[in-house]
């Protein structure tokens, strides 16, 4: 009889612990996703809301964009970091909680197709004949501003002195020994075009891509991959505590360890280019101001003090007159630079992304 | 002692119907709430993973879920999931254990060592799980003598398991040790006067006293286990990709929440499984308990 009563009692406070510590999961889980909108617009006056990822990229906004802006036009900016899915279903539900959308150019097609965006007037955009952004960066809903790279990084002590110049280096581990990291579809998009790239495609003729033959071409490297990344910063961690010889890497994430005395390189031969772009919000509720802070950060100036806080490519290409020597040699976007890559075929990704990554998956748990 | 416990049985009785009153009324706000924002959304999440894009019901999004690549990553969620409780169990055990022993002042400096971790941001911890067990890590380091070495401690499973432990670790020591240091010692000592050895008080007295809390800190570590998927992201390779990660993929890459919602669904079918199946257990155990002392 006690026996059970101290069973019960302990069986109860064992499941009170289990739902404290699921609680308590919540909580911890809870303190990952807060987005850093605060509602009180004070004093009354004009605000816009943009949508940006956060992190380095969204600090280096605010200093080189948002705080310029709002010294400008005296409209106060907020920010919010929300993922696509809970955007969308914002403006679906007709009160989307941002006016601009900072995102990729390709999350901007898929946006525009759930109708979820206003489209754009360009009269109201005068830096886009200013900044002499290129007409492919111009859609009926969104603009490009910069793009990011995906390259090769690789430690320069590993290989006695030679440098891999291709993706068919990146493959070749007899003469370039060591492991290898390549993105995971979490991070970015699988990277098939490397791998035609390393089996002799020529550049300009990556799309439509040959599926099969990429993962093929992957198979041969698979053994050698010792970690598919997700995040910005891992490749630079997996480099520098020598998990890997070489990886890719998303373009300036090894600026800071090569400033640090880390022995690592970038090359940029083979480069795949993303656009990043911004668009309005459907039923945003400051349309006006956030044309206004689009088109500040279009202006050529805008971009270039953009590009030294971060290293983010202007679409304009008067943003890169407007940098030092210095600072254009650190971006892939620089003229001399543009011919050694390609842009991301945002149509074709668009069509088969679902696909790939599942087939990729399946490759990779092999 | 009979007395003692049939004394507040009675007035009981009386007040049961005020009481029911008072109660429905103080559990009010929490069943509202409840019911708003975890019974209704997961009734419309079991409608969504039913419907076909012309809003017709279907059952294929289960048969996604279940067939091919998704059935294995959902095999792996499993298995990840039993190791880690199994492992956090083992070593949850062991800590609490020795930290229930310890005076108050040096039990809280344990805690804290334990608890920590968690509130260092995941991409810090990774790589401090690197620094430690990385190919040029301190351990390979240190068995740079042995046969086999470097060894792979990370990328597989084997680094996945080793670092969704430690996050649970928290939780299991924290059960355990509540339901430790409710043990009277009493009993142990009563034990070993009338003879039992070590072993024999260890089995026979202080298992089954701490047994339900085994019980819940194993089931608790495997149901959060099952939703994990920072840690297995980063510290394994693609084949110990969890079911969260399918699920996270699927909403936030390709907008397609139906197959999600059946995923999600399934997870949710499994932590019921997991809680039944503690349930039995333990009711098992009492009845059999009940028959050897009759």
């Amino acid at each position: 009889m006690k026996d059970a009563r101290i069973d019960r009692r302990l069986f109860l406070r064992g499941i009170g612990g289990v739902a404290a510590g699921v609680a308590a999961a919540t909580a911890l889980g809870a303190c990952g996703t807060g987005t850093s909108r605060v509602s009180s617009s004070g004093g009354g006056g004009k605000t816009v809301v943009v949508r940006d990822s956060g992190g380095s990229y969204g600090a280096a906004l605010q200093k080189a964009i948002y705080t310029p802006f709002t010294q400008e036009t005296g409209i106060s900016v907020k920010v919010l970091n929300l993922d696509n899915a809970p955007l969308l279903a914002q403006i679906k539900q007709g009160r989307p909680q941002c006016d601009l959308i900072n995102d990729s150019m390709m999350s901007h097609v898929k946006y525009a197709g759930q109708d979820a965006l206003e489209k754009l007037d360009r009269d109201r955009i005068t830096s886009l004949k200013s900044a002499k952004i290129p007409d492919n960066q111009i859609t009926d809903h969104a603009i490009g501003h910069s793009f990011y790279g995906q390259c090769i990084a690789y430690r320069t002590d590993a290989f006695g002195g030679r440098k891999p110049e291709s993706w068919a280096d990146f493959w070749d581990t007899k003469a370039f020994q060591g492991g290898r990291a390549m993105c995971s579809p979490d991070g970015d998009l699988p990277e098939l075009e490397f791998a035609l790239l390393a089996d002799g495609v020529p550049m300009d003729k990556l799309y439509p891509l040959d599926v099969d033959r990429a993962f093929k071409v992957l198979t041969r490297l698979r053994s050698e991959i010792k970690k598919f990344w997700d995040s910005g910063p891992l490749p630079g961690v997996l480099l520098s505590r020598q998990e890997v010889t070489m990886s890719t890497v998303w373009d300036g994430r090894i600026a800071d360890l090569q400033k640090q005395g880390v022995p690592v390189a970038r090359q940029l031969n083979g480069i795949r280019r993303q656009f990043s772009g911004y668009a309005i919000a459907k039923g945003a509720a400051n349309v006006d101001a956030a044309y206004q802070l689009m088109d500040f950060s279009l202006r050529a100036e805008s971009q270039a003090n953009l590009a030294k806080a971060f290293p983010s490519n202007p679409s304009s290409p008067l943003a890169y007159e407007k940098l030092t020597e210095d600072e254009r040699n650190a971006l892939a976007g620089a003229p001399q630079y543009y011919d050694k890559g390609f842009d991301t075929d945002v149509d074709w990704w668009l069509q088969n992304e679902a696909a790939v990554t599942q087939r990729w998956l399946e490759w990779a748990r092999g | 002692m009979a007395a003692l416990t049939a004394a507040p049985a009675r007035p009981r009785k009386l007040l049961a119907s005020r009481k029911t009153r008072v109660g429905i009324l103080y559990a009010l706000p929490v069943v509202v709430y409840l019911l708003v924002l975890f019974v209704y959304p997961i009734i419309s999440t079991l409608f969504l993973s039913l419907k076909n894009a012309d809003g017709s019901l279907t059952l294929h999004w289960y048969v996604d879920a279940l067939t091919g690549v998704n059935l294995s990553v959902l095999i792996t969620t499993l298995r990840i999931s039993a190791e880690t409780a199994l492992l956090s169990l083992v070593f949850g055990f062991i800590l609490a254990n020795a930290i229930s022993r310890l005076r108050p002042l040096w039990a809280g400096l344990a805690m804290l060592i334990v608890v920590v971790p968690h509130f260092i941001s995941a991409l810090v911890r990774t790589y401090g799980w690197i620094i430690l067990l990385g190919d040029k890590g301190l351990v390979n380091e240190t068995l740079a003598w042995a046969p086999g070495a470097p060894y792979q401690l990370l990328y597989n499973e084997l680094g996945v398991v080793i670092g969704t432990t430690s996050m649970m670790l928290p939780y299991t020591v924290l059960l355990l040790y509540g339901v430790m240091r409710g043990v009277d010692r009493g009993l142990l000592a009563a034990a070993a006067s009338m003879g039992a050895g070590r072993v024999t008080i260890f089995r026979r007295v202080y298992l089954p006293l701490v047994a339900p809390g085994l019980a819940s800190a194993g089931l608790l570590s495997f149901i959060l286990s099952l939703g994990y998927y920072i840690t297995p992201a980063l510290m394994g390779g693609p084949n110990q990709t969890m079911i969260a990660t399918l699920i996270n993929q699927q909403v936030t890459k390709e907008n397609q929440w139906n197959g999600a919602a059946a995923q999600g669904v399934l997870l949710l079918l499994l932590t019921l499984a997991g809680l039944l199946l503690v349930k039995l257990v333990s009711s098992l155990g009492a009845s059999a308990k009940k028959r050897s002392a009759s």
